[in-house]
């Protein structure tokens, strides 16, 4: 009986000891949230701190806190708001802002992808814009031009504004000048598909080491050539670019299947590589290591500067397809406001700076000026003496932040490069359907069946490494088993509503 | 009977040794690709040899060592006193459990057996530690969640005590005028090394390698362990090669990514200390595994 209450009292002992552990806690959590609510109980001199969400490639630049401070500096000046960022890296951004909203944590302004909008706008996570927009976002509006503005719009309401950057984007051949120069290659006879051919045979004779069509990993060659609006996911896609509102499966349309055949002539010519399928670099790793001489891509005003300085080879490029502004490259990149924000008509309101104000805006692209960069000229910059890509204290990415046109240009890069992107983006064809996002909730399974046909067939047939006469019906079989046709119609039920709604 | 045997030995060893080898192969190539040069390895992919022989990998890790360097010293903190608090409160729970005396004894083991079956999904478990706990952006996110308890392991220990310790010995230590803490410090702990050191490995090596807490816990580059940062490098690539549409707006991005033969070299540093370990362990390694494994 004693030995008994000796173990009773054992255990009380060790419940106290987690009791004390627990209670401490509990004061910890009981002092936060007190000291959030006197920040923003709306006391007229207690400024309002924003959390600013986005994600990051690789390491954090080391003078984060300076930005944040700098920022603030200009906030609290402008509307009695601070600012704390929170970059968070890109692999784990998915799961942690899931979190962070679920669990309401503080988060006010945040990155939206254009892959999870619909769906982070379906559970109710974002705030609706509009009123905001209105209220005091009319910087934002004026920047972006009502046809990107309104290409946000889920059920007449956007939830997202897009960053001021490439909003458009064209495809065409870019190649590694020094080839171009040492074989006499004459690019500006190119002017589709076919006529590059020439270039690529001269290329397969005078260099046998080199892929003269390079693709990198996890896309084909044609992943980055596209005449169609792929409405976000290319299972069900609007035909030349989006210019009739007809959903058609892609993968059965005659201009797909001669695509294959033109690629399948190439791989067995030798033109793709014969591991295209399962290649593990990026095409600008491929290019840097000298293994290959170019490669279709996505082009941009100022894109063979961005890629020269990726590969550290002199990159030329010509374009094949003129460029086109559709939902997904306008959407791929937004800020958003999350459900959780306290002070929503704060976070707007420091968007819109991002949207208008150059400090800001230079502030979060190049830094502080003197210690980050300095000034050439009016617009242009350099980095400080002393300092260089490597070790700068702090970079950001341009297209990230709100609006780029307010953006320094840097030394090296084009002077008018801002006016020569605006043009890009205002000449750019734009899809009728820009504007609309496919909700695939109601077709889910399908959905994940179909992705898993593509994965398995997709890649390996756009490389030229199957043989399209054989392989295409099987694939194309595939895919009606899983379903497509079934997501077509859905997606055409609710583009015509979304027309409906628009007007168009 | 003894030719026969031989024959045993010898091709027991041969498939054995086979097996070695597959798993050596790996290290090698992946200390090999650490010294060659970015170019070589992108033109003729990896091989045994370097073609190229390069540190330019290493003086990388060298120019970075002020995060780097930080991010060691996380990770082997946390390893240090990660495995020695998961120790303590394992083999603290394991030893009454292991007594015959203790009531209510089968619903404790009970309580440590459930949480081998089930637990509560990652959302919940988010919610409780950091609305509750409040550790996120702390050390401590590092240190408990998942790892700091482990059942399997309670169970291992509470065997290996009640098969390796005999009772009467603990008797004869109260008898001796003992009380139970003296008793475990002083008899069951000694007598029970092998267990230690096998739990202490497994620990070690869970705390070592866990990148997933820093994923989910952790915004704060401060407290990034090395293999959060490696796992962070490798994702991120990952990520921007599946989705083309953001690659071609973010393509410069991806030259801020550390090269192939850098990621080699972080994997090299990170390995190198589990490997040094591991002979040290190798002793009492097999004994622990061995007679705590029968439950």
């Amino acid at each position: 009986m004693k030995r008994k209450l000796n173990w009773i009292g054992a255990i009380l002992a060790m419940m106290l000891l987690l009791a004390a552990c627990s209670s401490n806690n509990g004061t910890n959590e009981a002092a936060s949230p007190a000291g959030n609510g006197s920040n923003d109980s709306g006391e007229a001199e207690a400024p309002y701190e924003l959390t600013v969400a986005y994600f990051t490639f690789g390491s954090v630049p080391q003078d984060q806190k300076l930005i944040e401070e700098e920022l603030s500096k200009i906030t609290k000046e402008k509307i009695n708001a601070t600012v704390k960022l929170l970059p968070i890296s890109l692999s784990a951004w998915q799961n942690q802002v899931n979190l962070m909203l679920t669990s309401n944590e503080k988060l006010d302004l945040m990155v939206l992808m254009g892959s999870t909008y619909a769906n982070q706008v379906a559970k109710g996570q974002l705030i609706a814009l509009d009123e905001l927009l209105a209220q005091s976002g009319t910087g934002i509006l004026a920047a972006l031009g009502p046809d990107y503005a309104n290409a946000t719009k889920i059920n007449g309401q956007a939830y997202g504004v897009p960053t001021i950057r490439d909003l458009a984007t064209s495809y065409g051949y870019l190649i590694r000048q020094d080839l171009v120069d040492k074989h006499a290659l004459d690019l500006s006879q190119v002017k589709t598909l076919n006529d590059l051919e020439p270039i690529l045979q001269t290329i397969k004779d005078n260099e046998p080491n080199m892929i003269p069509f390079v693709n990198g990993t996890g896309a084909s060659p044609l992943t980055y050539y596209s005449t169609r609006d792929s409405l976000g996911d290319d299972m069900g896609v609007l035909l030349d670019n989006g210019q009739d509102l007809k959903v058609v499966n892609w993968f059965e349309t005659e201009e797909y299947a001669a695509q294959l055949k033109q690629m399948r002539k190439w791989y067995q010519a030798g033109y793709i590589s014969k591991d295209a399928v399962t290649v593990k670099e990026s095409t600008s790793d491929i290019l840097k290591g000298g293994k290959g001489a170019g490669n279709l891509a996505t082009l941009k005003p100022g894109f063979d500067t961005q890629e020269t300085r990726l590969t550290g080879k002199a990159i030329t490029s010509v374009e094949l397809l003129p460029s086109v502004a559709k939902t997904s490259t306008v959407t791929n990149i937004m800020w958003g406001i999350a459900k959780n924000s306290k002070n929503p008509e704060k976070a707007m309101q420091f968007l819109n700076l991002m949207y208008t104000d150059k400090d800001v805006v230079n502030l979060f692209d190049w830094g502080i000026e003197g210690k980050h960069y300095v000034k050439v000229s009016e617009n242009i910059i350099d980095y400080p003496q002393g300092v260089d890509a490597a070790s700068v204290g702090y970079s950001g990415m341009g297209w990230l932040f709100g609006n780029q046109f307010l953006s320094y240009i840097f030394k090296g890069d084009d002077e008018n490069l801002w006016e020569k992107m605006k043009e890009f983006n205002n000449s750019a064809i734009k899809s009728k359907a820009l504007g609309f996002t496919f909700d695939s909730t109601p077709v889910k399974t399908e959905f994940a069946a179909v992705s898993n046909v593509l994965t398995q067939y997709r890649i390996a047939l756009e490389c030229g490494a199957l043989d399209p006469d054989k392989m295409l019906p099987e694939f194309i079989a595939k895919l009606k088993d899983a379903g497509i046709d079934k997501i077509i119609a859905e997606k055409q039920k609710q583009l015509d509503a979304w027309a409906a709604a628009n007007g168009q | 009977m003894a030719h026969e045997s031989k024959w045993v030995t010898w091709i027991s060893h041969s498939v054995l040794m086979g097996f070695s080898i597959a798993c050596i192969i790996p290290f090698i190539l992946l200390i090999v690709s650490s010294i060659s040069s970015e170019s070589s390895i992108i033109q003729n992919g990896y091989s045994f040899f370097p073609q190229q022989f390069s540190l330019k990998a290493y003086e990388y890790l060298w120019a970075h060592w002020s995060e780097l360097g930080r991010a060691y010293g996380i990770t082997v903190f946390v390893t240090v006193f990660g495995t020695a608090a998961s120790l303590a409160m394992t083999s603290m729970l394991a030893y009454p459990m292991s007594r015959s005396d203790i009531p209510l004894k089968s619903f404790w083991a009970f309580l440590v057996f459930f949480t081998l079956l089930f637990n509560g999904g990652l959302v919940p478990t988010y919610l409780i530690y950091t609305q509750v706990f409040e550790i996120k952006n702390t050390i401590w996110a590092l240190i408990v969640p998942g790892l700091l308890m482990n059942g399997f392991n309670v169970l291992l220990v509470r065997t290996f005590f009640m098969t390796s310790v005999p009772p009467a010995l603990i008797e004869a230590a109260q008898i001796d005028g003992a009380g139970e803490i003296k008793a475990f410090y002083k008899i069951v702990l000694p007598l029970s090394a092998p267990i230690m050191a096998t739990i202490g490995l497994f620990e070690a090596i869970l705390y070592w390698n866990d990148w997933f807490n820093g994923m989910t816990y952790v915004t704060d580059p401060k407290l990034f362990s090395i293999q959060n940062i490696l796992n962070r490098i490798i994702s991120d690539i990952q990520f921007l090669s599946n989705n083309s549409s953001l690659a071609s707006t973010a393509g410069g991005a991806m030259a801020e990514l550390p090269s192939t033969s850098v990621r080699m070299a972080i994997a090299v540093i990170g390995v190198l200390p589990i490997l040094i370990a591991y002979p040290f362990f190798q002793k009492h390694f097999i004994k622990g595994i061995t007679i705590g494994a029968v439950k």
